[in-house]
């Protein structure tokens, strides 16, 4: 045998066999994280089943993470020789040490969905699955740091309970939006990221939890509803994964009457009467702090050569908003400016 | 001792010309290197009210920052002696607010919190007060050592405004100085208005939030109550309550490692 | 609870903090935001009582006009561009004298002494040359060819900026860079880039959204620095200008200059869009900018703070990598391998690839040797091109850096050395879109922080410089 053929078939074998960073070891490390991921997902899902009130079984395990009956069987086995469930009378509950991972697992993916949609530019359709995969590599003290860095949210941008530390999970509240009764004001409380396709539609539309929303028709295949000084359509397969709460103390009229900064023009003031819902964490503080508070007159002072973004005069200051963040900050009492003070 | 005389809340007329000249010469530039120092000056404001002007004028440096919002996000440190006393004068960033979660802000925030400055120097731009006294309510919630510079005040008159500075004194129960920073007017007078307070000798009745928020009045005074049993002499338990009930963990691990019931021992000392 | 309890030490921080959590999620409204509101309406009652206002409270209407006129939608942009031409156009003017004395002194008086002080030191030949031919006179060039230009930019930038222009510019910039997926605010670091890329990368900073501020990073090498100015303005002067008649040559190639000077605004439009749709994929962050009052500036202060800041601090850093530059220069000119010198060695191996993208082997080997610094670039070309040339009596020896006297001197060197116009064209072109100097890689890095995106920004501009120039010069052959 040569010498060069020796020297490969050493490097070969160095690279397939080195520990910890050789093909053999990456290949193993990666199956114990696959086998990790699984249970901590399933553990997910028996708790989801759990709060809401659903029977979690084989087969809703083996739905949820997409595994065939068998794998999922093996699975729930493991997870039980592990004392992270209990299976008794044929149902599968979560035990003292699973229930705390589970909810481990669910705060930290909400807390990194809140992460990506404050701090970040990341598309939101992908907020989910971005999740999905960085809830497994966080540890409890990586979400309490980021849960501090974030200033402690108390909902995901879904609109979902983040729980905090060691606490609960509440049930997730609100019905289908499909089965909202007509002409009545109510408030989006959740609304579903999976499947991502449908999600991505729903978020082009504009509709954030803690919106106000009102039907007005309900016609073959189509929900016609008002939200934000905006008509919106929304097919009723669509519709169900918003889920609504009843609204009191506001009437239809006054949601249809609602108008936006972005409907002023120039010559024109009015006061400020709040923040649309869909405006949410650094954004809305951010707006909060340079004087975008109920009660405040704002006019516009300048439009940009291409008509966006456009200034205000604000409290003494002028600031420049563009478009999108002048849909979200609602406006009553419209108003001419006397045409002499303009001039002045 | 004290060599120079007390003086009222309200600041002296620019009038008294000879004062002007006793005091400006009390005034001892130290650039970036103040050495041991007395007493801890933050200076606090807005983007775009002269602040760093100020702050030049006083220290003698020359930190220049454009006339664009949030381009320091970094503090500046400088030091000036008057009166037989030093001073370190800390410039923190121009921010619109100290709420936010933002760099600047925190910066700002933490500094006069856990800085433990003697006074805190609220630059505002007397031209539009509304918007700046945003910020120096915010900081009188959060100290009781506080003075307020009305910089800005030519331009102010150039916009035909005037400002009363007594009655702002009043309602906000600090010392406040009227300034141009950029022609020095005024500088003296927020020389000796420093040093009254760094020195105890002007005690300031800050201004705190009238009307409590009905929508979180039940939980704030709640958890006052039960501040003020664990530290009875904090000067800022309600901004504790209120940063707590607003998810601040910073403030939560300082209270837990009694960082705040320290800064009152300190100031304590101090006065 | 603790208040059942007696004694004083019935609270401890711990139990605080666990009823703030309670009393938190309990609470159904948003603490900061009902904080802010309460203070913004005691701030509006006290100001009210302290401020009188006769009349209405306007703005100053010269304040108000001066805004319509500079954000309009007929006159918005045309001013911006004339302002900014004309700072450059004062820049190139105004440098042009300062620059030569800075040079006679430097070059023509002290460095024959020096020359003399190292031989009756008696210093070996080699120490004398590294030290004085290839450390010094680098230095040298680098301050005399640096120092006026960034004296004049740095100044009337500054003075625009103290004045309150340029959040204008942001803000009629702002739908450009939105729609290309970046900041607005990114239009402010694209204009400190045209005085230094190391500049404009710290800049930056006024970006909050990280995906953002990373796209400006990474395009801030398309303005065009004043360290490249020189090249620009002596290649389109030689070879664009002498294309027209003589009354029009100085109009066409400043012309020629301001076009590259677009383009470079162009490609960061482009390469924005591109990398905000691939990799650095994402939402427009939110933007909300404060147009400041007008103030006037104060002419002699801000004179001084933007030559200490600015001027100086920039400066610092580039002799800091002119030095060692320098020394490589003189270095590969004089260490001989095989008879031939390392410099055209590589030379040789280099003009395959430069001919194929419309330059040649010297222009890459001066990119490769000017890494350090862009200012360094023509005197490295015209010093390689006479050890190719072999050209007798021209410049100084091996491995000294010059400039040349006169232009036609400049000219007849370069044909001499095969250059023709589409040889000018790419090396303007290339000059534009080459990887930074190494000070803006360190400051990338510095900003940051990841070794990754410090050499995309890197390799980036540099591959798109390649495929320009190897465009336009298979374009160029094929049409002619």
């Amino acid at each position: 045998m040569s010498l060069p053929f020796i020297v490969s078939l050493v490097i070969i074998a160095a690279l397939l066999l080195w520990p910890d960073s050789g093909l053999v070891a990456r290949w193993r490390q990666a199956r114990v994280r696959a086998a990790r991921v699984r249970r901590e997902d399933a553990l997910k899902h028996v708790l989801k089943c759990e709060v809401n009130g659903e029977l979690p079984t084989l087969n809703s395990v083996a739905g949820a993470l997409h595994i065939r009956d068998g794998a999922a069987a093996d699975l729930i086995a493991d997870m039980e020789a592990h004392g992270l469930i209990s299976i008794g009378e044929g149902r599968i509950r979560l035990r003292q040490p699973g229930r705390e991972l589970a909810l481990h697992i669910v705060r930290a993916h909400r807390l990194w969905e809140s992460y990506l949609a404050e701090q970040t530019g990341v598309a939101e359709a992908k907020w989910h699955q971005l999740a999905e995969r960085k809830e497994h590599q966080l540890s409890p003290e990586d979400a309490d740091a980021l849960a501090a860095r974030l200033g402690n949210p108390l909902h995901d941008p879904h609109g979902d309970t983040i729980p905090a530390a060691g606490a609960d999970l509440p049930a997730d509240t609100g019905r289908p939006f499909s089965t909202a009764p007509l002409d009545t004001p109510v408030l989006i409380a959740h609304i579903e990221d999976e499947p991502e396709a449908v999600y991505r539609q729903i978020q082009a539309l504009g509709l954030r939890p803690g919106m106000k929303a009102c039907i007005f028709a309900k016609e073959d295949g189509c929900i016609r509803f008002w939200a934000d000084g905006r008509e919106h359509n929304l097919t009723p397969i669509l519709a169900n994964n918003l889920a609504y709460v009843p609204l009191v103390g506001t009437t239809r009229e006054d949601l249809f009457d609602e108008e936006f900064l972005s409907e002023l023009h120039p010559g024109e003031r009015a006061r400020m009467l709040g923040l649309s819902a869909a405006c949410r964490g650094a954004e809305r503080r951010r707006l909060l702090d340079l004087g975008f508070v109920p009660g405040t007159m704002i006019e516009v002072e300048l439009v940009s050569p291409s008509g966006d973004p456009i200034a205000y005069r604000v409290r003494g200051t002028v600031i420049a908003l563009r478009r999108e963040q002048a849909r979200l900050i609602r406006i009553g009492n419209r108003e001419t400016i006397p045409t002499e003070a303009v001039a002045s | 001792m004290s060599e120079v005389p007390n003086t009222a809340i309200a600041p002296p007329t620019e009038a008294c010309a000879k004062c002007e000249v006793y005091r400006a010469a009390n005034l001892k530039k130290l650039g970036v290197n103040p050495g041991q120092w007395d007493h801890i000056v933050a200076l606090a404001g807005n983007p775009n009210t002269g602040k760093s002007t100020v702050f030049n004028a006083l220290t003698g440096l020359r930190q220049h920052t454009g006339n664009w919002p949030g381009k320091t996000v970094t503090r500046a440190e400088g030091g000036f002696a008057y009166a037989d006393r030093r001073y370190k004068i800390v410039d923190l960033p121009g921010t619109y607010s100290l709420l936010s979660t933002s760099l600047d802000e925190e910066v700002a925030r933490d500094f006069i919190l856990f800085g433990q400055p003697d006074v805190t120097v609220v630059v505002v731009d007397a031209s539009r007060l509304e918007r700046n006294l945003n910020l120096a309510l915010q900081v009188l919630e959060i100290t009781d050592r506080a003075v307020l510079c009305l910089n800005l005040m030519d331009e102010a008159r150039r916009h035909g405004l005037t400002v009363d500075d007594r009655q702002l004194a009043r309602d906000l129960g600090i010392p406040v100085v009227p300034t141009s920073a950029r022609s020095g007017e005024g500088l003296p007078a927020l020389l000796q208005a420093i040093a009254d307070v760094a020195t105890g000798r002007v005690v300031c009745r800050p201004h705190r939030l009238e009307q409590e928020p009905p929508a979180v009045r039940a939980a704030l005074n709640e958890l006052v109550a039960q501040i003020r049993r664990m530290h009875p002499d904090l000067p800022n338990a309600r901004w504790v309550a209120m940063r707590l009930l607003g998810g601040d963990e910073n403030l939560a691990a300082a209270l837990q490692r009694g960082e705040l019931g320290g800064q009152r021992a300190q100031a304590a000392v101090a006065s | 609870m603790a208040s059942i309890q007696t004694g004083v030490a019935a609270v401890s921080a711990t139990d605080i903090i666990e009823n703030a959590r309670r009393l938190r999620r309990e609470t159904a409204a948003d603490v900061h935001e009902v904080l802010v509101e309460a203070i913004y309406a005691d701030a509006a009652r006290i100001a009210d009582r302290a401020v009188a206002r006769p009349g209405r409270p306007a703005r100053p209407t010269l304040d108000r006009t001066l805004d319509r006129i500079l954000t309009s939608r007929v006159w918005g942009f045309p001013i911006m561009l004339l302002l900014f031409a004309l700072m450059f156009w004062l820049t190139i003017i105004g440098s042009n004298v300062p620059s030569g004395m800075i040079a006679d002194q430097l070059v023509g008086r002290l460095w024959p002494v020096l020359r003399e002080l190292a031989t009756s030191l008696g210093l070996p030949w080699w120490l004398k040359g590294l030290l004085v031919d290839g450390v010094y006179l680098s230095t040298a060039w680098v301050i005399s060819v640096m120092l006026p230009p960034m004296a004049i930019f740095f100044p009337l930038f500054t003075l625009l900026e103290d004045f309150g222009y340029l959040p204008r510019v942001a803000f009629n910039l702002d739908r450009a860079f939105k729609q290309v997926g970046a900041h607005g605010k990114q239009s402010m670091s694209l204009m400190m880039g045209f005085g230094c890329n190391a500049a404009g990368v710290v800049a930056t900073r006024i970006i909050d959204s990280p995906r953002e501020r990373l796209l400006a990073i990474l395009t801030n090498n398309f303005s065009l620095c004043n360290g490249r100015w020189p090249t620009q303005i002596l290649i389109a002067t030689i070879f664009i200008g002498s294309l027209v008649p003589a009354q029009w040559a100085g109009l066409v190639s400043a012309g020629a200059v301001t076009a590259v000077a677009l383009l470079g605004i162009g490609f960061t439009l482009a390469v924005s869009w591109a990398l905000s749709r691939t990799v650095l994929r994402g939402e427009v962050s939110a933007f909300s900018l404060e147009l400041p009052p007008y103030r006037p500036p104060r002419f002699w202060q801000t004179l001084y703070t933007s030559l200490i800041d600015r001027t100086i601090f920039v400066l610092w850093r580039a002799i800091v990598f002119a030095v060692p530059a320098g020394a490589v220069i003189w270095l590969s000119a004089n260490l001989n391998v095989g008879g031939v010198s390392l410099a055209q060695y590589l030379m040789h191996y280099a003009d395959p690839v430069g001919v194929l993208l419309g330059l040649n082997g010297v222009i890459l080997l001066a990119y490769i040797i000017a890494i350090p610094a862009n200012e360094i670039v023509i005197p490295t070309v015209l010093m390689l091109t006479v050890l190719v040339t072999g050209s007798q009596g021209i410049g100084e020896g091996a491995g000294v850096m010059f400039e040349l006297d006169s232009l036609d001197a400049t000219r007849s060197l370069l044909e001499a050395g095969g250059w023709t116009l589409l040889t000018a064209v790419n090396l303007m072109l290339f000059s534009l879109l080459h990887n930074p100097c190494s000070t803006t890689i360190y400051t990338i890095y510095k900003e940051t922080g990841s070794a990754k995106w410090t050499a995309v920004a890197t390799l980036l501009p540099l591959a798109l410089g390649f495929a320009v120039t190897f465009a336009v010069a298979t374009v160029w052959r094929w049409a002619s």
